[in-house]
Parts: C-alpha cells; sequence; structure tokens
C-alpha cells in the first residue's frame, strides 16, 4: 500500500502543540510489533538497517557481551541490547534482548522539546523523522526523548535516529528490519492489526507459562509505533524499558507556561514604559548652573 | 563662559558596560529565537539556526566575562545605605518626578545598586545553566530539562530589566545616556539624579 506521506507534527510550529488534520481520508497508520520471544539474537536487523540507510560502519570491539555495539551512535540506529538477567534465585541467566531504536511516539517528546522549525516532522503514518538540514545541533530532543535514543554526531553537528526506512515505506515496503528478520520476530502492518497479534501473542505466551507476558505501547507518549512483546511484563527493568515514559516532563511543561507567560510579561514591560512615558514625560535638568 | 562637564564613567567602565550590553541583547535575540518558534528568524542575524546555536554559548562567556569585569569595576558602591532604603520607600515619588520627596541619591540611587546586584546573580543563573545545555551529553535529561526552565526564567528577568534600564537611561531622563557614551555629565543632570555625589569637574 503506497503512502502518502502526509504531515501530522512539525516541531517548533504551531502544528507541535495542534496536530495537522489530514486532507486525505484514512491513510494507513503503521507500527512495528517486536516480539521478543521469537528473537534468536542474529542481530540481521542491525545489518539491514546499516545496509539500506548507508550508515558508516564502525569499528567494535569485544567488551564481553553478545552484543555488537556498546551504544547507539549517530550511525548505529539500531541495537540489540543484550540484556543479561538473572531470573530467580541463582538460577539461568537469560538474555532480555531489546531491539533498541526509536519507537516513533505517537507523543513525540523529541519534537515537543525541539526549537528548529521542521527539524523534526511526524507523518500521519505514524513515523517521526528528523530532518538534518533544519537541526541546529541544540541536542534538546536528546534530553526530551523518553527513551534515549537519538545520538548527536560531533562532525556534522546534528542529531540522528532510525527513520523507520520512510523511504521504503513510502514506496509501499516494510522496513528493512523487518524484510530481513529470519524469525519474524519483527512484524510490521497497521497498527490496530499489530495490536490485535500482540494479544494474540500475549495469550500464547500464557499458555506456555510466561503469566506476565505483556505487550508495550505506553499511554504516557500516546502509545508508540514500534511496540514490544515482552515475556516479563513485571521485568520492564531489565529489558531497559521505562516503565512510565513521558512525553511532556514537568520541567517542559512549566517551560510552556512560562513561554507564554513571559512573551506577555515583556510586552507589559515595553507598554509600561510607553504609558509611564506619556503620562509623567521626560525629566530634564534645569541648564542654568 | 563654557558650562564644565562632570566626568561619570571612565573609558575601561564604558567599554565593559557596552560588551556586557551588546553581548546581552545578541544573546537575548537569539534567546528568543530559540524559545519562540515565531522568532526563529532572529538567528538570521548571526548567520542562521545552527551558527547562532554555536555563536550564542560563545557569546555568553564572552558577556560572562564582561559581568565579572563588570562587577569588580562597581561593587564597592553598591551597597545600600540609611538614604538608600529611604529611597525605595519613596520610589513612587521618583517615578512621578515628584522630586522634593525623593532623599537624595549618591553616585547611584538606591534601584541602580538592586538593578546591579540582581543582574549579578541573574548572570550567574545564566551561565551555571548555560554551561550545562551546552554539553548536554555530560548531564542527564532531567538536569538538562530544569536547566532549560531556569535558564528561559533567567531570561524573563534579565529581559525585563533591559527594558527599564534602557527606558530610564535613554528617554526617560535625558542626559543620561551621554554619561556611557563620551562618559560625561552636566552638572544640572548630576544635581538633580545624584546630590549627594560630586564628580571629577573636566574641562569641555
Amino acid at each position: 500500500m503506497p503512502d502518502t506521506l502526509a504531515i501530522k507534527r512539525i516541531s517548533a510550529s504551531p502544528s507541535a502543540l495542534i496536530p495537522l488534520a489530514s486532507l486525505r481520508s484514512g491513510g494507513p497508520v503503521y507500527s512495528k510489533l517486536v516480539d521478543i520471544s521469537k528473537c534468536i539474537g542474529c542481530k540481521g536487523c542491525e545489518v539491514a538497517c546499516k545496509e539500506w540507510n548507508d550508515l558508516k560502519v564502525e569499528q567494535t570491539t569485544n567488551f564481553g557481551s553478545f552484543q555488537s555495539h556498546k551504544d547507539l551512535s549517530s550511525n548505529t540506529w539500531l541495537l540489540m541490547r543484550f540484556n543479561e538477567v538473572e531470573l530467580g534465585d541463582g538460577d539461568d541467566l537469560t538474555w532480555m534482548i531489546k531491539k533498541d531504536a526509536c519507537l516513533h511516539c505517537e507523543e513525540p517528546g523529541c519534537l515537543f522539546a525541539c526549537p528548529a522549525p521542521g527539524a523534526i516532522v511526524q507523518y500521519q503514518n505514524g513515523i517521526v523523522d528528523f530532518n538534518q538540514d533544519n537541526c541546529i545541533g541544540c541536542q534538546y530532543c536528546v534530553s526530551g526523548c523518553p527513551f534515549d535514543i537519538p545520538r548527536y554526531d560531533k562532525e556534522t553537528k546534528t542529531v540522528a535516529k532510525c527513520n523507520m526506512c520512510i523511504d521504503r515505506v513510502e514506496a509501499g515496503l516494510e522496513p528493512a528490519c523487518v524484510k530481513t528478520c529470519p524469525t519474524n520476530a519483527i512484524e510490521w502492518g497497521i497498527k490496530e492489526d499489530m495490536l490485535a497479534l500482540a494479544d494474540k501473542k500475549i495469550d500464547r505466551l500464557r499458555e506456555r507459562g510466561y503469566e506476565h507476558a505483556a505487550v508495550y505501547n505506553p499511554g504516557g507518549v500516546g502509545g508508540t509505533h514500534m511496540m514490544y512483546v515482552v515475556p516479563h511484563g513485571d521485568r520492564l527493568e531489565d529489558y531497559r524499558l521505562p516503565a512510565h515514559p513521558t512525553a511532556s516532563p514537568g520541567q517542559l511543561r512549566g517551560l510552556n507556561v512560562l513561554q507564554r507567560v513571559g512573551s506577555y510579561l515583556l510586552g507589559f514591560g515595553v507598554i509600561s514604559a510607553l504609558v509611564h512615558f506619556l503620562a509623567v514625560g521626560p525629566e530634564r535638568p534645569e541648564e542654568s548652573v | 563662559m563654557v558650562t564644565p562637564l562632570i566626568k561619570r564613567f571612565s573609558f575601561v567602565e564604558r567599554i565593559v558596560h557596552w560588551v556586557v550590553g551588546i553581548t546581552f541583547v545578541a544573546l537575548l535575540a537569539t534567546g528568543l529565537a530559540f524559545a519562540y518558534p515565531s522568532l526563529f528568524w532572529l538567528t538570521m542575524f548571526l548567520g542562521g539556526g545552527p551558527a547562532a546555536r554555536v555563536l550564542h554559548p560563545q557569546i555568553g562567556v564572552l558577556f560572562g566575562v564582561g559581568i565579572l569585569f563588570m562587577f569588580g569595576l562597581w561593587v564597592r558602591d553598591m551597597f545600600l545605605d540609611r538614604q538608600d532604603r529611604a529611597w525605595l520607600g519613596a520610589i513612587k515619588h521618583y517615578a512621578t518626578h515628584d522630586r522634593d520627596n525623593v532623599p537624595p541619591a549618591g553616585k547611584y540611587n538606591a534601584g541602580q545598586k538592586l538593578f546591579f546586584w540582581v543582574q549579578s546573580v541573574l548572570a550567574i543563573l545564566f551561565m551555571v545553566t548555560g554551561g550545562l545545555l551546552w554539553f548536554p551529553e555530560s548531564f542527564g535529561a532531567t538536569w538538562l530539562n530544569t536547566a532549560r526552565l531556569l535558564h528561559y526564567a533567567s531570561t524573563l528577568g534579565g529581559g525585563l530589566f533591559l527594558i527599564v534600564h534602557v527606558y530610564l537611561g535613554t528617554v526617560a531622563y535625558p542626559g543620561t545616556a551621554r554619561s556611557m557614551i563620551e562618559g560625561t555629565v552636566t552638572p544640572a543632570w548630576a544635581k538633580l539624579h545624584h546630590p549627594r555625589w560630586t564628580g571629577d569637574r573636566v574641562d569641555r
């Protein structure tokens, strides 16, 4: 299904607060669904991501983990985190793998925090994309993201992250990581369908004894367009998934109030000076010395 | 006979004042551009968004150095005495040009002294929070968002003070601005605004 890429929100514009409505009816709203119970840790998705997006290769080192890179970077947009966790008391060591990449929030904290018009764009289909041409490199998006995803590039002085292979999606294709996944641990489709699929997967996991299996689609950011099925839904912190992420932390809400109050106060200051001048006029010294 | 003039600000004082003044206006313009999308165009005066982002903290360092010098130059004259407190009590008369009920001011009146102290505190707040925002990778999101909130709050205070400062120093009190340009004032001006201050007379 070809996508229209109708825009929903643009950073540092009125649409950041009130999303734009689409002229087109019923455009597709997509989501990835990452079933962690089906991931075999092959990292094929990491390779596909690098290849499709032409991202520079980074030298990696063995740091005592099966994980390829230590962290995300401006040219590593997808990292399978091999979180090593002991489930019971001294029980088996388990990998609680997390596909670390942008979750494409419905309410994107990065976009809300961004001061550069057009540097971050959210499309009606759910994709949140960074436009480096408009980025000023302030990194407010980094502190605005509740998932610690955007990464600053010191050479280009811009910030980068997963763009959900928007060029593939636009052409009616699935993102590269989805295409390459050999176990279909990463699925792609209409968000409602993915939620229904998640429910089925959770039922099956519960039958298998994972009684806390859950879908990760946090409401604090309005839901995400990359959702997870986590077998151990009661241990989100072990997956490095925040239990209560929020798109608008208190300080940034305070900032919005301050900005509004501030503009009135500064205007009031100018007008007061003008009124004072008209009321009492200038006070001239008597030049008679 | 030519009226003699009174020296108010030395060359160094004027240079320091204008370094602080010009850098503050540049910082305010770029800061407002980052705070208000509708004012983002202000970044073009410093070469566009990315350039403004690079220059804002660098100009901030210059501002910080300037204000530090300014503090050292003027702090001795800035402690409030008893007559200054009386002056503050009569600020209503000062604002309405009712000079008979305004206690005489020294080299600086109480309003100027408070301005000095508030701007010094704001400058510290600016530089601490600005330093955090300059190197965002070294701090967590909570620190950065808090720093951003405080940085904006300081801007609000600094912006309001700038409006008052410029208004009083120019159109409200003619003869004041020259003290920061040529460095001199007329005896009549000194007698009106700072009766307790006897500056050094210089020949025109």
